[in-house]
C-alpha cells in the first residue's frame, strides 16, 4: 500500500473523503476515511489533525438522533487518529473530551447506565483513554483545573458507572482502564508526565472531591459478586489504593494551610465543589476510609484468587508507604492484612506480604513510629484478649487467620512484644488462648493398645534416622496447617519474648493442673526451640539473643520439671497397674520409708497418683501423649543445645532409655526418635554409640535405681535398652551393673522377679548374640564343606565290599549298641568323651579356656541359670514362662563350656522335668522348647534321664490325645493341645537324633508315633510325625525300615537263595488302611536315600531278624 | 538434724565407676573459684592418680607415676597447680599440674614399707611441712617443702615398743603457732610430739589394735581415732598437753579404715571395713547415718572444701573399686 509521507500528499488524499464526509454523514463515508488515514504516516496526519477531526467532530455535534452505527465508526476513527497523533492545543482537548463525554450521555442521569449499545461504549471509553495519552503534559494538565471539575465530575461518574454496572468485562476494565488514566495513575507502558510537587498538590485538590464517590464506588466493586472474575478485582483494588494514597499523601497534607484561601468571586459556584483539605476534612475522610479499608481487607484477605491477594498487599503496602499518618486508623487493619498473608497459601503472596512486611520493619517504620508501634502492640492486646473466645468459636479457616494475624503481629513487634508480655492479664489470655486450642484429643484407643514387640527395626540400630514427631490430634481443630501455624507462634515468642517470664508462666501452668500440662510441654518445648533461634523464619534479629547458660540453665530446670517422679512414671498401661497394685500390698510404713529420699514429697504424691483406682483408657492415652511430649521436648532441647547437651546428658539419657524400653509402642518409637535426636546434636555417630560413650551415667543411674523398689523396674528397663542397642564392646561396662542386678534379685525374689526376668532376658540374648551367634557364623562358615568330604569317603568303600565282613562288621556294631543301651559297658564314657571332644575341635580351645577360666559372659550366663533355676517352680505362670525363655538362652550361650554346662542342666533338671510333667500346657510347651536346646546342646548327657523322667510321660499324653486329635474339627489347629502335640512331634525327632537313645526307646517313640501317620489326622500333625520317623531313619535304619514295613508292605521279597526261607512280613498283603499313604511315602524316602549311599538294599537288604547269609 | 535423723539414709548422689582397682585415698580440691570446676583426686590399687571432673563426673586426667604400685596418700599444694602423691613404690611425687601440665617435678624417697600416710601443713606462702614414716621402722621424720630439708626426726624412747607409726595428723594451735604432729602407733596408741623440740609430750593408749586413723580437731583440742576393733575412741587434750580419753564410741562391726571430721567440725565420717561408711556428730559423737552402698571394704572418706556449705560433699573410696559420692547434712 502507497503511504503518504508529506502533510501535500496526505492532503491530496485525505481531502476528498473529508468533504464527501462533512456532506454526506453516513457510516460509509466514516469507514472511507478510516480507510485512507491508513495509508497516511503519522507525521503527516499530525499536520492534518484537526483538518482530519473536524467533518468528524461535525458528525458528533450535528443535532438530532444519531444511528449509533455511526457515532460508533465515528469515535473509532477518532480514536484511531488520536493514537497516532498528539493533541497540542488546549481548546481541541477540552472540547473533544467534553464532545467524547456526551456520547455517552444519558438523559436519565447519572444513576443508570448509559442505554448506548456495548460495542459504543467500549468505543467511546477507548477514545477517551486515547485522548488522555495523546495530549501533550502540559497540555493535558489544563484539563485540571478548578474551572474544568464539573467537566472531570461528570467523566469520572461516568466511568465509574460503567465499570460498576456494565455487564461485559471488557467494559468494565476498560473504564477502570480509563479512569486510571483520567486520575493521572495510567500504569501503560507509555511515556506519562511526572507530576511536580505544586501539581501533584493542585490535582490532590482537585481529586479530593471525587474522593467519596471514587472510594464508595470502588470498595464495592472490590467487595462485590465473586463471580465478576479476579481481574476486574484487582484492577479496582489498584485504582483504589492508587487514589486513595494520592488524596491522601502524608506528603501533599503535611504542607497544607490551615486556612482556605479566598475564593475568587467568579468562581463561587466551582469553588462549592471544591474541598479543601485541612485537618477536619483528613481526620472525617480519614474515618470514613478506615469503614472501607476494613471491608475490602476482610473480603480479599480470603478471596480464592492469589492474584487479588497479592493485589491487597501492594494495597497495603501502598498506603502504608504513603499515607501511613493519615490514615492511622486504618494501619492496624493494613498490618493485620498483611501479617495474615505472610503464611499464605500462595508462595507469590507469602514472599511478596513478608518482603513488604520487612521493608516496614526494615525502614523502622514501626519502631520509630511511635503511632504504629502503639498501633501494633494496641492490635495485639486486643487479639490477646480475643484469643480464647475466637479459639472456641471459629472454625479451622478463622483460627487459620486469627493466629496468622497474631504470627504476623508478633513478628512485627519483635522484643517490643515484651510490653504485651509483661501485663499478667495478657500474657494470661495468650497462654489460655493456647492451652485451649492445643488440647490434645485422647480418645484414640490403637495408642494405649499397641505394645512394643521384640526387637526393633534394624535400621535404627545401624543408620541415624530423623527422629519423627508423632502425629498429633487435636480437639478442637483439624487443619493439618494450623499447628505449625501454633508451633511457629510460640518460636517466635521464645525468639523475642523475655524467656525466663515465658517459661516461668508455662511451667506454672504445667505444674497447676493436669489439663494443662500437655499444651504447656508442647509450648515450653517450641519457646526453647524458637529462644535458640531454630525452625523459625523472622523479619529482624533480636537484639540480645540469650547466653548458652542461660539457655542451659532454663532447660535444666523444665527437664528437671519432666522427668520427676510426678511426670515422668506415669501409668500408660494396665500391666503397669496391676504392677502398682502387686506394690500396694508392701505395708504402706515400708513404701513410706523407702521411698522418702531427696525427692521424697514428690514420689509418695506421684505413687499416690499411680495407685489410683482404675485408670481409664482415656487418662492412660492422656498420659501417653503427655510422655510423647516431654520426650519430643527432650530433643528439642538437644537440638537448641547442640554439643553443650552433652553434659546434660548426666540426668536425661538414662529417662529417655527408659522410655525407649517402655512397652507402649507408641512412647518407645518416640524415645528412640529422641535418642537419634540426641545423636544428631550431639555428634554421636549412632545410637550405640552414643550409649557406649555414656554407659557410665547409665550404669550410675541403673545402680542407684536398683537400691529402691519402686525404681527397679525402670532401672530394668533401661539396661534392657542399652542391651538392645549395642554390642559385645558394652559388655565390660555393664558387668558391674548385671552383678548389681542380680544381687538385687536375690534380695527380693517373690516381689521383683517378673521385672528383673525380663532384664535377665534381654541380657541373656544380648549374650547369646555377641558371644554364641557370631561364633557359629564363623563356624558355620569354616565347616561348609566338612559334611560332604566325611560321608563321600565312608560311602564308597562300604559299596565296594558288600560281603561277609561288612555283614560281620554290623553284626558286632549291633551286638554293641545292645549292650551300651543297657548300660553294662563299664568302658562307656571314655568312648562317649572321645568322639565328643573330636566332633567340635573348635570348640575344644574355648573349652580348655573355660576350664581354667570361665569367660565373664559365660560366667554371667552360669549366674542367671542359678537364679532361674531357683525361679522355675515361681507361682506366677508368667514368671515361669519367662524363666524358660532365660534358660534357653543361657544354655546357648553357656554351650561352648561343656564343663559348667552339664553341672548347671543336672541341677535344672528335676525343676525342667516338673514343668514337663506337670504343669500348664503353655509352661509345657516352653519347656518342651527348653528341653529341646538343652538336648541339642548337651547331647547324650541327658539320654537317661530323658528316657526315665519325661519319655514316657509324653509318650503317654501322645498317645492318649491321639484319639482326640483324630476325630478334631478345624477349629482343632488353635487349641493349646494340638499346639503341644505339634511341639513335641516336631521336637521327637532330633531328641532322638542327639540323644542318641537306645533301642528301646525309639521303639516307644516309633510306636507313639505311628498313630499319627494315620490320614486322620490333622496335616500338620501327619507332617511332624513322618518328621519323626525321618530322624528315626538316621538314627537307625533298619529298625524303622522293619517297623514301617510291618504296618505296611508295598514289595515281595524273593530269598536269593533257595535254601532259605521266605522274608514274611507282617504288612504284607494287608488291605489298604488309614496309615497306608504316609507309610509309602516314608519308605520310599527310605529307599531313596539307601540308593543315594548306593547301598544296594533292593537286591535283599541285610535283616536283622532274617538268618545269616552262609 | 533431728528431722533429718528420722529420714533413712540417703542414696549417693552419684558414683564414679572406671578406676578399675580398689581406691586407698581421696582428695577434694573445689575451692578455685567459678570457671574452675570442682574435681576430685583419687589414688588407686594399680598405682593410678586419676583427676575426676565433678561436672561431668568423668576422669579428665590420669597420672601414672607410682609403676604400678598403690597410691595411698595424695594432697595438692598452691591450689591445684600441684600434687603431692605417696606411693607403695616409696615414693612421694610432686606433679606439676599446672595449665594442664601433668609430669613429676620433684619426689622423696621414703625407706619406709608400711601403710602410714603422709601429713601435710602448711607454714607459710611456699612453705609446707610434711610429716612421714621415716627410714626407722619406728620413727617419723618431718620435712620441709619444698627445700626438703629434715626439720626433725621423731624418735619414741628406748623400750617403748610403740611398733610403727600408722597414722599421722600435723597441726598447729593458731597460724604461726609452733606446730604439733599427732600420731597413731601399732600398739594402739596416740602420742602428741612437739615438733620444735622433737620431743614426745603424751601418750594414751586408746586401743588394743593398731591405729588406723585419726583426726584432730585443734579448736576443740579433741581428736578421733578409729582402730582394727570395734571401737572409735574420742580422746581430748587438756591445757598441760596431756592427752585423756573422752568417751568411747562402741561400733557394731570392727575395723576402722578412715576416719575424717568435716571442716566446719560439725559431723565425721568413718570407713568401715563392713562396707559401711558411718556418720557421726562430732559435738557428742551422736550417730547419724550409716550410709550402706559399697559391696567391699570403705577404704577412704573425704570431705569437699567447697566454699559454699550447700554444695559439700563427702566421697569415699572402696575396695569395690567404686567412689561414691554424697550430699549430706550440709543444709545448715
Amino acid at each position: 500500500m502507497a503511504v503518504f509521507d508529506t502533510p501535500q500528499e496526505a492532503f491530496g488524499v485525505l481531502r476528498p473523503v473529508c468533504v464527501q464526509l462533512t456532506k454526506v454523514q453516513t457510516v460509509e463515508n466514516v469507514e472511507r476515511l478510516q480507510a485512507q488515514l491508513q495509508k497516511v504516516n503519522a507525521a503527516a496526519l499530525q499536520e492534518l489533525q484537526e483538518y482530519v477531526l473536524f467533518p468528524l467532530r461535525f458528525t458528533l455535534k450535528t443535532p438530532g438522533p444519531k444511528r449509533e452505527r455511526l457515532v460508533q465508526s465515528v469515535v473509532e476513527c477518532i480514536r484511531s487518529i488520536l493514537s497516532v497523533t498528539c493533541v497540542k492545543k488546549q481548546d481541541l482537548l477540552h472540547e473533544l473530551f467534553s464532545e467524547l463525554c456526551t456520547c455517552l450521555s444519558s438523559p436519565s442521569g447519572l444513576k443508570r447506565p448509559p442505554p448506548q449499545s456495548e460495542e459504543v461504549k467500549l468505543t467511546v471509553i477507548q477514545a477517551l483513554q486515547a485522548l488522555m495519552h495523546s495530549a501533550y503534559g502540559d497540555i493535558l494538565l489544563s484539563l485540571y483545573q478548578p474551572s474544568t471539575l464539573p467537566h472531570l465530575g461528570f467523566a469520572v461518574s461516568l466511568l465509574l458507572a460503567l465499570a460498576e454496572q456494565e455487564k461485559a468485562k471488557e467494559i468494565r476494565t476498560s473504564a477502570l482502564k480509563c479512569l486510571q488514566a483520567l486520575l493521572l495513575h495510567c500504569d501503560c507502558q507509555e511515556y506519562h508526565r511526572l507530576l511536580d510537587k505544586e501539581e501533584s498538590q493542585r490535582c490532590g485538590d482537585l481529586f479530593a472531591s471525587f474522593l467519596p464517590g471514587i472510594s464508595i464506588t470502588l470498595s464495592r466493586m472490590i467487595t462485590g459478586d465473586i463471580k465478576q472474575g479476579h481481574m476486574i478485582t484487582v484492577s479496582a483494588i489498584k485504582l483504589f489504593y492508587q487514589t486513595v494514597g494520592f488524596i491522601m499523601a502524608d506528603e501533599q497534607l503535611r504542607r497544607f494551610p490551615e486556612k482556605k484561601e479566598k475564593p475568587r468571586v467568579e468562581q463561587s459556584r466551582i469553588a462549592d465543589l471544591m474541598v479543601h483539605r485541612g485537618p477536619d476534612w483528613v481526620q472525617s475522610t480519614a474515618d470514613k476510609l478506615s469503614l472501607l479499608i476494613h471491608k475490602i481487607v476482610e473480603s480479599s484477605s480470603v478471596h480464592q484468587h492469589w492474584k487479588v491477594r497479592l493485589e491487597l498487599v501492594e494495597l497495603a503496602h501502598h498506603l502504608m508507604l504513603k499515607s501511613s499518618q493519615s490514615l492511622v486508623a486504618s494501619v492496624g487493619q493494613l498490618l493485620k492484612a498483611l501479617v495474615g498473608l505472610v503464611n499464605d497459601d500462595s508462595p507469590k503472596v507469602r514472599s511478596r506480604s513478608s518482603e513488604v512486611l520487612r521493608s516496614i520493619a526494615e525502614q523502622k517504620v514501626i519502631t520509630e513510629n511511635r503511632a504504629l508501634a502503639d498501633v501494633l502492640s494496641e492490635n495485639l492486646h486486643s487479639l490477646a484478649t480475643a484469643l480464647p473466645r475466637l479459639m472456641t468459636s471459629q472454625d479451622d479457616q478463622g483460627k487459620l487467620s486469627t493466629l496468622n494475624v497474631l504470627l504476623g503481629s508478633l513478628k512485627l513487634l519483635g522484643s517490643k512484644m515484651n510490653i504485651v508480655l509483661n501485663s499478667t492479664a495478657h500474657l494470661h489470655r495468650l497462654s489460655k488462648a493456647l492451652m485451649q486450642v492445643l488440647e490434645l484429643d485422647v480418645t484414640d484407643v490403637k495408642i494405649v493398645e499397641e505394645r512394643r514387640q521384640g526387637e526393633l527395626p534394624a535400621s535404627l540400630q545401624h543408620g541415624l534416622q530423623k527422629g519423627q514427631a508423632q502425629k498429633k490430634y487435636f480437639r478442637f481443630f483439624t487443619d493439618e496447617r494450623i499447628f505449625p501455624l501454633l508451633q511457629q507462634v510460640c518460636r517466635v515468642l521464645g525468639y523475642y519474648g523475655n524467656l525466663y517470664l515465658l517459661v516461668d508462666h508455662f511451667m506454672g501452668l504445667y505444674s497447676e493442673s493436669v489439663a494443662f500440662r500437655k499444651q504447656a510441654a508442647l509450648v515450653l518445648n517450641e519457646l526453647i526451640t524458637g529462644a535458640a533461634g531454630l525452625g523459625l523464619d523472622v523479619l529482624h534479629e533480636r537484639e540480645a539473643a540469650p547466653s548458652m547458660d542461660d539457655l542451659k540453665g532454663t532447660i535444666t530446670s523444665i527437664l528437671e520439671e519432666y522427668t520427676d517422679q510426678a511426670n515422668w512414671h506415669l501409668v500408660t498401661s494396665t500391666e503397669e497397674q496391676e504392677e502398682a497394685n502387686d506394690k500396694l500390698a508392701i505395708p504402706p510404713s515400708r513404701l513410706r520409708a523407702l521411698t522418702e529420699g531427696a525427692h521424697s514429697s514428690s514420689h509418695v504424691l506421684s505413687s499416690a497418683a499411680a495407685l489410683e483406682p482404675n485408670p481409664t483408657i482415656r487418662s492412660m492415652n492422656s498420659n501417653i501423649w503427655q510422655l510423647c511430649i516431654q520426650l519430643e521436648g527432650v530433643g528439642c532441647f538437644t537440638h537448641a543445645l547442640g554439643k553443650e547437651f552433652r553434659v546434660l546428658l548426666m540426668s536425661a539419657l538414662y529417662p529417655v532409655l527408659e522410655k525407649a524400653g517402655d512397652s507402649t509402642l507408641f512412647i518407645s518409637q518416640t524415645a528412640t526418635g529422641t535418642m537419634v535426636d540426641i545423636c544428631q546434636a550431639c555428634g554421636y555417630g549412632s545410637v550405640q554409640q552414643l550409649i557406649s560413650e555414656n554407659t557410665d551415667y547409665l550404669v550410675n543411674g541403673i545402680s542407684l535405681s536398683l537400691r529402691r523398689v519402686a525404681h527397679q523396674p525402670h532401672a530394668s528397663r533401661v539396661l534392657e535398652t542399652m542391651l538392645r542397642h549395642s554390642d559385645a564392646s558394652l559388655f565390660p561396662l555393664v558387668k558391674d551393673v548385671i552383678q548389681d542386678v542380680l544381687f538385687t534379685l536375690d534380695q527380693s525374689y517373690d516381689s521383683q522377679a517378673a521385672s528383673f526376668l525380663r532384664v535377665l532376658h534381654s541380657l541373656m540374648a544380648a549374650l547369646a548374640r555377641w558371644f554364641v551367634l557370631a561364633r557359629q557364623n564363623e563356624q558355620q562358615q569354616g565347616a561348609q564343606t566338612s559334611p560332604g568330604t566325611t560321608q563321600l569317603p565312608g560311602a564308597i568303600p562300604t559299596a565296594a565290599t558288600t560281603t561277609g565282613q561288612d555283614v560281620e562288621r554290623f553284626f558286632l556294631d549291633y551286638v554293641k549298641q545292645k549292650q551300651i543301651a543297657e548300660g553294662n559297658l563299664p568302658d562307656m564314657e571314655e568312648e562317649e568323651v572321645f568322639p565328643a571332644t573330636a566332633e567340635e575341635p573348635q570348640g575344644n580351645d574355648t573349652g580348655a579356656e573355660g576350664e581354667a577360666s570361665l569367660p565373664a559372659h559365660a560366667q554371667v550366663a552360669k549366674d542367671v541359670m542359678e537364679r532361674c533355676i531357683h525361679l522355675l517352680s515361681d507361682k506366677s505362670l508368667r514368671v515361669r514362662l519367662k524363666v524358660l525363655d532365660v534358660l534357653e538362652l543361657g544354655v546357648t550361650v553357656l554351650h561352648p563350656h561343656d564343663n559348667h554346662l552339664l553341672p548347671m542342666a543336672h541341677r535344672a533338671w528335676p525343676a525342667l522335668v516338673t514343668r514337663l510333667i506337670n504343669d500348664d500346657p503353655l509352661a509345657v510347651l516352653r519347656a518342651f522348647k527348653v528341653l529341646c536346646t538343652l538336648a541339642e546342646k548337651c547331647g547324650d548327657f541327658l539320654r537317661q534321664r530323658f528316657s526315665k523322667d519325661v519319655l514316657p510321660k509324653l509318650a503317654g499324653s501322645l498317645s492318649s490325645q491321639a484319639p482326640v486329635s483324630a476325630r478334631a474339627g478345624p477349629v482343632y489347629s488353635h487349641t493349646l493341645a494340638f499346639k503341644l502335640q505339634l511341639a513335641v512331634l516336631q521336637g521327637l525327632g532330633p531328641l532322638c537324633e542327639k540323644l542318641d537313645m537306645g533301642e528301646g526307646d525309639l521303639n516307644r517313640v516309633a510306636g507313639t508315633c505311628l498313630v499319627y501317620l494315620s490320614a486322620r489326622q490333622p496335616m500338620k500333625l501327619q507332617e511332624a510325625a513322618r518328621s519323626v520317623f525321618l530322624h528315626l531313619m538316621h538314627v537307625d535304619p533298619d529298625a524303622t525300615w522293619l517297623l514301617l514295613n510291618g504296618v505296611c508292605c508295598p514289595h515281595r521279597y524273593p530269598p536269593p537263595h533257595a535254601s532259605l526261607r521266605p522274608v514274611q512280613l507282617s504288612g504284607m498283603g494287608r488291605p489298604r488302611g488309614e496309615l497306608t499313604d504316609n507309610v509309602l511315602h516314608l519308605l520310599g524316602e527310605l529307599e531313596q536315600r539307601e540308593r543315594a549311599m548306593l547301598w544296594p538294599r533292593t537286591q535283599g537288604a541285610p535283616e536283622p531278624h532274617g538268618p545269616p547269609p552262609p | 538434724m533431728i528431722a533429718t535423723m528420722a529420714l533413712p539414709p540417703p542414696d549417693p548422689e552419684f558414683v564414679l565407676r572406671g578406676t578399675a582397682a580398689p581406691v586407698h585415698t581421696l582428695h577434694f580440691s573445689c575451692r578455685s573459684q567459678e570457671p574452675e570446676f570442682p574435681i576430685l583426686f583419687s589414688g588407686s590399687a594399680n598405682g593410678l592418680v586419676q583427676i575426676w571432673n565433678l561436672k561431668t563426673h568423668r576422669v579428665d586426667k590420669t597420672l601414672d607415676g607410682h609403676g604400678g604400685k598403690s597410691v595411698y596418700w595424695v594432697e595438692t599444694i598452691r591450689g591445684r597447680d600441684e600434687l603431692l602423691s605417696q606411693g607403695r613404690d616409696q615414693k612421694i611425687c610432686l606433679w606439676d599440674l599446672a595449665e594442664g601440665r601433668s609430669m613429676v617435678t620433684d619426689s622423696v624417697s621414703m625407706d619406709s614399707v608400711g601403710f602410714c600416710r603422709c601429713s601435710l601443713l602448711k607454714m607459710a606462702q611456699d612453705r609446707w611441712l610434711i610429716a612421714m614414716p621415716a627410714d626407722d621402722p619406728d620413727e617419723v621424720q618431718v620435712l620441709e617443702l619444698p627445700s626438703k630439708t629434715s626439720v626433725c626426726t621423731l624418735k619414741p624412747e628406748a623400750g617403748a615398743k610403740l611398733g610403727m607409726p600408722m597414722c599421722l595428723k600435723l597441726w598447729q594451735p593458731g597460724f604461726g603457732a609452733c606446730p604439733f604432729l599427732m600420731a597413731g602407733y601399732e600398739d594402739g596408741s596416740v602420742i602428741l610430739w612437739n615438733l620444735s623440740m622433737g620431743k614426745m609430750l603424751s601418750r594414751l593408749a586408746c586401743h588394743q589394735e593398731p591405729v588406723m586413723s585419726l583426726d584432730f580437731d585443734s579448736e576443740k583440742a579433741k581428736g578421733v581415732s578409729g582402730s582394727s576393733e570395734k571401737v572409735l575412741s574420742v580422746w581430748s587434750l587438756d591445757e598441760q598437753q596431756n592427752l585423756k580419753v573422752h568417751k568411747t564410741h562402741e561400733l557394731i562391726n570392727s575395723g576402722i579404715s578412715d576416719v575424717t571430721i568435716r571442716q566446719d567440725r560439725k559431723i565425721l565420717a568413718t570407713a568401715g571395713w563392713d562396707y559401711r561408711i558411718r556418720i557421726f556428730g562430732w559435738k557428742k559423737m551422736k550417730p547419724l547415718a550409716v550410709l550402706d552402698f559399697h559391696t567391699a571394704t570403705v577404704h577412704c572418706v573425704s570431705f569437699s572444701d567447697h566454699s559454699r556449705p550447700s554444695e559439700r560433699l563427702l566421697a569415699a573410696g572402696s575396695k569395690d573399686h567404686r567412689i561414691s559420692i554424697w550430699s549430706l547434712y550440709n543444709q545448715t
